[in-house]
């Protein structure tokens, strides 16, 4: 119940600093952003668009050591775990391409310009698009339970070339790209120590929300798969 | 829209948090639907039993 209270406490005061907080050319204060060129205020996404892209990492990342565990266990608890992972990742993976387009509007002048970053992340979506293709294809239960979790280890193999080397050793308009000088909005260069602190927090925040949202989901398999069980035995 | 947009951009920071909660918002639906069916079930199944 306690971190329950304390993702409340912090998404509310992520949520307030990440909007109201002033953006100034020379920050004094604790609570004042430095003003990033060619950005100002839109520099606030970054609260919320990139925590979207880091969940979508760590929920792939779950699917993928649940995938791991149930094919070494057989425990169909596990793979219920890595499907509700996955799906969360696919939910937060759509958010992250959403959020972005609507920024690179205001930043790059158009919704979607196949920028290398934007390229691997539709590349993702399709990958993991396939997955649940995959899992409803499937009628019977361990049949699917391996082959998905053999199909979600393979993909998110991946994930890593589409996250991290593709989008930086091309070029493009992303910050972090092959051609970036550091005049941009680049994280470690740019943000100061109150900006770095909130965003930290966010990330914090969104991660413990993540988690919660994902047990929730993963229990209502978990429990619809027993029920079913009992249905059919009964 | 667009050029408003672009000198008040504090709104598009608004946008985009409306988007994640949106987001966020559905995935909840779904699973709130999942869950209401596994109730239907167990009270399908409590009935069959009487």
């Amino acid at each position: 119940m306690i971190w329950k209270i304390i993702l409340f406490l912090l998404i509310s005061f992520v949520s307030i600093a990440g909007i109201a907080f002033p953006i100034v050319k020379n920050p004094q204060a604790w609570y004042e952003f430095p003003n990033i060129p060619g950005l100002e205020e839109n520099a606030k996404i970054i609260f919320f668009h990139v925590p979207t892209a880091w969940l979508t990492l760590i929920a792939f990342l779950m699917s993928t050591v649940f995938s791991f565990k149930y094919l070494k266990n057989k425990n169909m608890d596990d793979d219920a775990k890595a499907y509700a992972a996955a799906q969360l990742g696919m939910v937060f993976c759509i958010l992250a391409t959403v959020t972005g387009a609507v920024w690179a509007k205001f930043a790059w002048g158009a919704f979607w310009s196949w920028d290398p970053r934007q390229t691997s992340i539709f590349a993702l979506l399709l990958i993991y698009g396939a997955l649940f293709a995959l899992r409803s294809s499937i009628e019977s239960e361990e049949k699917r339970a391996t082959l998905s979790s053999v199909y979600s280890m393979i993909a998110f193999v991946t994930v890593p070339f589409f996250i991290f080397i593709m989008p930086r050793i091309m070029k493009g308009l992303h910050p972090g790209s092959a051609d970036d000088t550091g005049a941009g909005p680049i994280v470690n260069f740019q943000m100061n120590s109150s900006m770095l602190f909130i965003f930290v927090l966010s990330l914090i925040g969104f991660t413990i929300l993540y988690y919660w949202m994902w047990q929730v989901s993963y229990k209502s398999v978990i429990y619809r798969d027993k029920l079913n069980k009992n249905l059919i035995r009964g | 829209m667009e050029s408003f947009l672009s000198n008040n951009s504090i709104y598009i920071v608004m946008i985009i948090v409306l988007i994640v909660w949106g987001g966020i918002f559905f995935y909840l639906l779904s699973l709130d639907k999942r869950i209401k069916n596994v109730e239907k079930e167990i009270k399908n199944g409590e009935q069959n039993e009487k």
